[in-house]
C-alpha cells in the first residue's frame, strides 16, 4: 500500500470502496438489521400495533411454545421444504438437460417454460385458484370428462390435501428458476469431458451420473440452499391460494404471523413468530451451510 | 465538476418546485372503500365524489378501492404506521373502537351538526359508529339483515314450502339434495359468510341475551354455555346432511364463487346479507324475477324469537382522520355521500340507505318494499359477531367458527377455545 501513501486520505481504496458500499450497507442495516432486534423487543409487549404497548415480558414466548398453530406451521414449513427440493431441484435438472440438448423445438420449449416464473405470485395464485374451483375448475372438469369423479377432491378445501395442492403450485411456479440456474451451469462444462467418454464409449446415463452432476454439485448445493431459505420464509402464493386455511391446514410460520401481527392486531405476538422465524431460519441454514461445505471439499479432493 | 452538481442542484430544486407548486393550488383528500365491484355503494359513492368536485373544483377526491378482506389488513397497517387515509371506511363497533381509542379518528359530533347534517341520519345506525355520544363514524351505505334468499323457481318445480323451523329446513335440503341441487350456495374462505349460520342459530337457540351476555361478561355469560354448543351441534348437522356445496371451505364470497352456483341452477338458497340484492342486481339482474327471500327458520324449543334479525344498521361508517388536514372539506363530502342524491342513488341500485326522511315511502319496487320492511320492522337486530367484539376475539370467533364447518372442532372445542380466549382478553384467569 506504501505507493498510495500519496494520494489525499479520501482517495485511499479502502476509503474508496467504503464510501461506495455505504449507502447499501445504510439499508442493509436500516431494513434488515434493525428489524431483528427491534421485533424482538416488540416481542415483550402485549400491543395491537396502534395503541399503547404494556410490556409482558416473555409471555409471548411462554405462549408460542404451546401455540399448537405455530407448531403446525413450522411441519408444514418443513413439509414444503422436503417436496420443494425433492421435487423442484431433480425437475428443475431434468428441464435444463432437456433445454440443452440439441433437438429442433428447444426455443419455443424454453420459452413456455420460463413463463411461470415470470408471472407474478398473485397471479399464480388466481389461475391456480381457478384450476382447484371445487365446481367449474379445470381440474376437476377435467376429471368428470375423462369420467374419473371418484378422483375428484376439494382441493383447497379439505385439510388433508390443501397443503399438497399449494406446495404443487408453488413447484410450478419455482422450477423454471432452478432450471435456469442448472442451464447457465451445464453451458459451463467443457464439451472435451463429453468428448472424451463419447470415444471411450461411455452411455449416456454414465455421461450424467461420472460427469454432469459431479460438476453440477456445487450449483446443487447452493440451490438446495435457495431452496431451504425460500421455503422456510415462504408466504406469497399460500396468502393469495388458501389463505393458510382452512383452519390453518396450510398455514406456514410466515402467514401465520401475517394473521396475528395484522389481522387478529397482536403486533407483540406477531413479532415472536417473527424472531421464531428468524431463529429457526438462520440455525437450519448455517447447519445446512456447513454440511454442504465439507460436502464441496470432499468432492474437490477426489478430483 | 462544480457546473454539473450546479446543474443537477438547480434540476433537483426545479423538480422540488414544481410538485410544490401543483400541490400548492389543490387539495387532495384520500378516501379508501371495499367497493370493487360495480353496484350500489359504489356508483353513489362515484357520483358523489363527481359532484362534489364540481362544487368545490380546488378540491380532489383521491378513491382507492381495496378489495373487503384485503382492506381490513391494509386499514390496520396504515394506522400503524401513521398512513392513515384522509377518509376511511369501517363497519363500526369493536375495530373502529380500537383506533378511536388511539386517538386516530376525529370526533366530527359538533361539526356534522354545524353542517346541518347531523339529523340525515338513523340515530339508530348512528350508535355503531359512536362512542356514547360522540360520532365517530357515520353510516353510509345500507341498512342490512342477513337472510335466506332462495330460488323461487326450484322451489316451485320441487313442490317445496319455506322452511319455517329447523326440522323444516332440514326436509327441504333432502329434497333438493335428492334433485342434485346444492340447499346453501355458500363460500366460507372468507369465514364471516359462515359465521352468520352459526350467529342466527345460537340466537334461535339462545335468545340474542346468550351473546350479550357472554360478550359484556355479565349475569355469568359465557361463550362456552349451551346456546353455543347447541349451535354448533346444528352447524354440524347442517354440514353433515350436505347443506353446502362441494369445497365450501375453500371458496371466496369476495370472488362471487357462492352466487355461481346461484346463477347456474345448481344451488337454491344463500344465507347473505341483504346487500346480496343489489348485488346480484348488477351481475345477473334478469335472476331477480325467479328471486325471493325469507328469514332464517327458528329452531324448536330455542328461546329466540325466530322474527329476530342479524345484520348491521347502517353496513359501511365512514369516518375522518384526525390527522386529516383539510376536515372542513372532508366533513362537506360526508354530507354528498349522504344527501338526497345519494339516498336515490343507492335505492335505485337496491341498497337501503341508513339515512335520509321516509326513507319507506321513495321505494317504489315491491321486492324492495319487502327488504325495507323485513331489515326495519324487526324488534331485535343482532349485530355481526365480528363486528361487535373487539378484534381479537372476533378472530377467534371466525377461526373456530370455520373449524366447526370442516368438522375440525368438536361444538363443545369451538366454545370452549372462543371462552377462554374472552377470558383471556378480559384478563379473568
Amino acid at each position: 500500500m506504501k505507493g498510495l501513501d500519496h494520494l489525499p486520505w479520501y482517495r485511499r481504496p479502502g476509503v474508496t470502496i467504503s464510501l461506495f458500499l455505504a449507502p447499501a450497507l445504510f439499508f442493509f442495516a436500516l431494513y434488515v438489521l434493525a428489524p431483528i432486534p427491534v421485533s424482538f423487543y416488540y416481542s415483550l409487549f402485549r400491543w395491537d400495533g396502534i395503541g399503547e404497548r404494556v410490556f409482558i415480558g416473555f409471555q409471548n414466548w411462554r405462549e408460542l411454545t404451546q401455540d399448537p398453530i405455530f407448531w403446525r406451521a413450522l411441519k408444514n414449513n418443513v413439509t414444503l421444504v422436503v417436496i420443494s427440493i425433492l421435487v423442484q431441484l431433480p425437475m428443475g435438472i431434468a428441464l435444463a438437460l432437456l433445454l440443452t440438448s440439441r433437438f429442433r423445438w428447444r426455443k419455443l420449449l424454453k420459452t413456455i417454460y420460463v413463463l411461470p416464473y415470470l408471472m407474478s405470485a398473485v397471479a399464480i395464485g388466481m389461475l391456480w385458484r381457478y384450476i382447484y374451483e371445487p365446481t367449474f375448475g379445470l381440474l376437476n372438469m377435467f376429471l368428470e370428462a375423462i369420467g374419473r369423479s371418484n378422483w375428484i377432491l376439494d382441493w383447497l378445501g379439505d385439510p388433508k390435501v390443501v397443503l399438497y395442492s399449494v406446495i404443487n403450485a408453488i413447484n410450478w411456479q419455482f422450477i423454471p428458476f432452478y432450471m435456469l440456474l442448472f442451464m447457465a451451469a451445464l453451458v459451463g462444462i467443457p464439451d472435451e469431458l463429453y468428448e472424451a467418454a463419447k470415444i471411450d464409449g461411455a452411455s449416456a446415463w454414465k455421461v450424467f451420473w461420472t460427469i454432469t452432476l459431479p460438476l453440477l454439485w456445487p450449483t446443487v448445493t447452493n440451490a438446495a440452499i435457495l431452496s431451504l431459505v425460500g421455503s422456510l420464509k415462504y408466504f406469497d402464493l399460500i396468502h393469495v391460494l388458501s389463505g393458510g386455511g382452512p383452519s390453518h391446514a396450510s398455514e406456514l410460520m410466515a402467514t401465520y404471523m401475517y394473521k396475528r401481527s395484522f389481522q387478529h392486531f397482536r403486533m407483540g405476538y406477531g413479532s415472536t413468530v417473527a424472531v421464531a422465524l428468524f431463529t429457526i431460519g438462520f440455525v437450519l441454514s448455517m447447519v445446512f451451510l456447513r454440511a454442504t461445505r465439507c460436502r464441496e471439499y470432499e468432492g474437490g479432493g477426489k478430483r | 465538476m462544480l457546473k454539473r452538481a450546479t446543474m443537477c442542484l438547480f434540476v433537483i430544486s426545479l423538480l422540488l418546485g414544481m410538485s410544490l407548486g401543483v400541490y400548492a393550488q389543490d387539495i387532495n383528500l384520500t378516501l379508501w372503500h371495499i367497493h370493487t365491484n360495480v353496484g350500489a355503494a359504489q356508483n353513489t359513492i362515484q357520483d358523489a365524489i363527481r359532484r362534489f368536485e364540481t362544487d368545490y373544483p380546488n378540491v380532489k377526491i383521491e378513491e382507492v378501492q381495496i378489495i373487503n378482506d384485503e382492506y381490513k389488513t391494509k386499514l390496520m397497517i396504515a394506522m400503524g404506521a401513521n398512513d392513515e387515509p384522509d377518509i376511511f371506511m369501517s363497519w363500526g363497533g369493536g375495530p373502529l373502537e380500537t383506533y378511536i381509542s388511539a386517538g386516530k379518528v376525529w370526533d366530527m359530533t359538533d361539526a356534522l351538526v354545524g353542517e346541518g347534517i347531523y339529523d340525515n341520519f338513523l340515530p339508530v345506525a348512528l350508535d355503531l359508529g359512536s362512542v356514547g355520544d360522540r360520532v365517530c363514524g357515520v353510516p353510509i351505505t345500507n341498512m342490512v339483515a342477513a337472510l335466506v334468499f332462495y330460488r323461487t323457481d326450484i322451489f316451485e318445480n320441487l313442490n317445496l314450502d319455506i322452511p319455517t323451523t329447523y326440522t323444516e329446513l332440514l326436509e327441504v335440503m333432502a329434497v333438493l339434495n335428492d334433485n342434485n341441487i346444492t340447499p346453501f350456495a355458500l363460500a366460507n374462505a372468507n369465514k364471516w359468510t359462515g359465521s352468520m349460520y352459526y350467529m342466527y342459530l345460537a340466537d334461535r337457540i339462545g335468545g340474542p341475551e346468550a351473546f350479550y351476555k357472554a360478550m359484556m361478561r355479565t349475569d355469568g355469560g359465557s361463550f362456552a354455555s349451551e346456546a353455543f354448543i347447541k349451535a354448533g351441534e346444528y352447524l354440524q348437522e347442517l354440514v353433515k346432511n350436505n347443506a353446502f356445496p362441494r369445497g365450501f371451505q375453500s371458496m371466496d364470497e369476495d370472488l362471487a364463487q357462492s352466487r355461481n352456483l346461484l346463477y347456474t341452477d345448481r344451488a337454491a338458497m344463500y344465507l347473505m346479507g341483504s346487500w346480496a340484492w343489489g348485488t346480484i342486481k348488477a351481475e345477473n339482474e334478469s335472476l331477480l324475477e325467479k328471486l325471493d327471500f325469507f328469514v332464517f327458520p327458528g329452531v324448536d324449543g330455542g328461546l329466540g324469537d325466530p322474527s329476530n334479525l342479524v345484520g348491521t344498521p347502517g353496513d359501511n361508517y365512514f369516518s375522518v382522520a384526525q390527522k386529516c388536514e383539510h376536515k372542513e372539506y372532508a366533513i362537506k363530502f360526508l354530507g354528498y355521500l349522504s344527501d338526497e342524491n345519494a339516498v336515490e342513488m343507492l335505492i335505485a341500485n337496491g341498497h337501503i340507505p341508513p339515512f335520509g326522511e321516509d326513507i319507506g315511502s321513495k321505494i317504489d319496487d315491491p321486492m324492495m318494499k319487502k327488504l325495507y320492511q323485513a331489515v326495519s320492522g324487526s324488534d331485535a337486530v343482532q349485530l355481526w359477531y365480528d363486528q361487535s367484539l373487539p378484534p381479537e376475539l372476533a378472530q377467534v370467533h371466525l377461526d373456530t367458527t370455520q373449524a366447526l364447518f370442516g368438522l375440525e372442532m368438536t361444538p363443545e372445542e369451538a366454545a370452549q377455545t372462543m371462552e377462554e380466549a374472552a377470558r383471556r382478553y378480559h384478563g379473568e384467569n
